[in-house]
């Protein structure tokens, strides 16, 4: 899972919030050491940063990034070896902008399409600096989750799910996948952590790439 | 490729994006969820031992509510209504991050709080036993320092079963 090169690469873009224009872009089928790196050299120090300034202005905790704890190296490695389990990381300017592990095996919740298979979001996230709600400062580059569900609906697609996909979104997320990617959502799931259980159909996946609204 | 997406409608998503988190997963740490079914908590009585177990290891080490916050990372509101509601159930991160700064057992302390349904529950007959033994007063007694010493002993991850 971590060797030294992802297993493809597909062109993409992104938004570049400060020179507003679209800059080329990478999706990488497979999280790699130099993403690991990234995470460890980059992406935490901005993190921390960032959580001393919500610190000094006296934002409450509930506020602050709840995937702060979040260890990409160790989700990683209890994924490496199993083959149901895939990752993708999205890189820009020569530094990885986000990355997301998925599980093949799991199946839909939906009322009438339950026996379906879908593909899971295991875990997605953005780098600090492309989110916008922890610190003043605008996001770097906008359109990660986009390009990574993007890439999630075309595994589910290739898996001959029809574009379902689902996922438990952290509550500071939940509007960009009900209202940004159009899924359905279920309501809070008890059984993991009472995180809100959003799934796409087939139907919406083709609404969400542009089917259905004569793009 | 294998559906058909124009370059318009593509950057049409990405432009709309703006301002919005993306994150999705387990915000708890990863590993303590792995073998143990994760539940929606209901046992009072582990609840009690939880808060009262919360209590006096906070009072032991001279921390007040917001130092012990501080020092888990979690927030003031939750780590007071773990020690005072029994019934309030406890976020698994917060337990998570407490069993962290105390040292114990991460999926015993779930357990306890009900988050998961452990295969032994002798640990927490015990836990309960010791919250019931100890009495709330200023300082820790000696009673109180005994039962906090027996709590340690069972949440710790090399107790006898």
């Amino acid at each position: 899972m971590t060797d030294a090169q992802p297993s493809d690469i597909r062109a993409i873009e992104l938004y570049d919030n400060s020179a507003q224009n679209f800059v080329e872009a990478e999706c990488w089928h497979g999280i790699v050491d130099k993403n690991l790196a990234d995470w460890e050299a980059e992406w935490m120090p901005e993190l921390q940063r960032r959580l001393k300034l919500l610190n000094q202005k006296n934002i409450e905790r509930r506020f602050w990034p709840q995937s702060r704890h979040w260890d990409w190296r160790a989700k990683l490695k209890d994924i490496e070896k199993r083959l149901a389990n895939q990752s993708f990381a999205l890189i820009c300017n020569g530094m990885t902008q986000a990355m997301m592990t998925v599980d093949t095996t799991k199946r839909a919740r939906i009322e009438g399409q339950q026996t379906q298979h879908l593909i899971y979001v295991d875990y997605i996230e953005a780098a600090p600096w492309n989110r916008g709600d922890i610190a003043s400062d605008p996001p770097l580059y906008r359109g990660c989750g986009t390009e990574l569900i993007l890439a999630a609906l075309e595994l589910s697609i290739l898996e001959g799910f029809k574009g379902r996909l689902g996922l438990h979104s952290l509550p500071q997320a939940n509007r960009f996948y009900l209202n940004r990617c159009g899924m359905t959502d279920l309501g809070q799931d008890r059984t993991y952590e009472n995180l809100r259980y959003f799934e796409m159909t087939p139907e919406q996946a083709q609404l969400f790439i542009g089917k259905g609204k004569g793009a | 490729m294998t559906f058909e997406i124009t370059k318009d409608w593509r950057r049409e998503l990405i432009l709309e994006e703006d301002g919005f988190d993306i994150s999705a997963g387990l915000t708890a740490a990863d590993p303590i969820f792995d073998s143990a079914v994760v539940v929606e908590g209901n046992d009072d009585d582990g609840l009690l031992a939880l808060g009262r177990f919360i209590n006096l290891m906070r009072r032991e080490r001279g921390l007040s509510i917001p130092d012990l916050a501080e020092a888990a990372d979690i927030d003031i509101g939750e780590l007071l209504s773990i020690e005072k509601e029994t019934s309030h159930v406890p976020e698994p991160r917060t337990v998570y991050m407490l069993a962290e700064v105390f040292n114990v057992s991460k999926r015993k302390l779930m357990g306890l709080s009900g988050l998961m349904h452990p295969k032994d529950v002798t640990y927490v007959e015990d836990a309960v036993r010791f919250a019931a033994q100890s009495e709330s007063i200023e300082k820790l007694n000696s009673l109180e320092q005994e039962a906090l010493n027996g709590f340690i002993t069972v949440l710790s991850d090399n107790a006898k079963k």
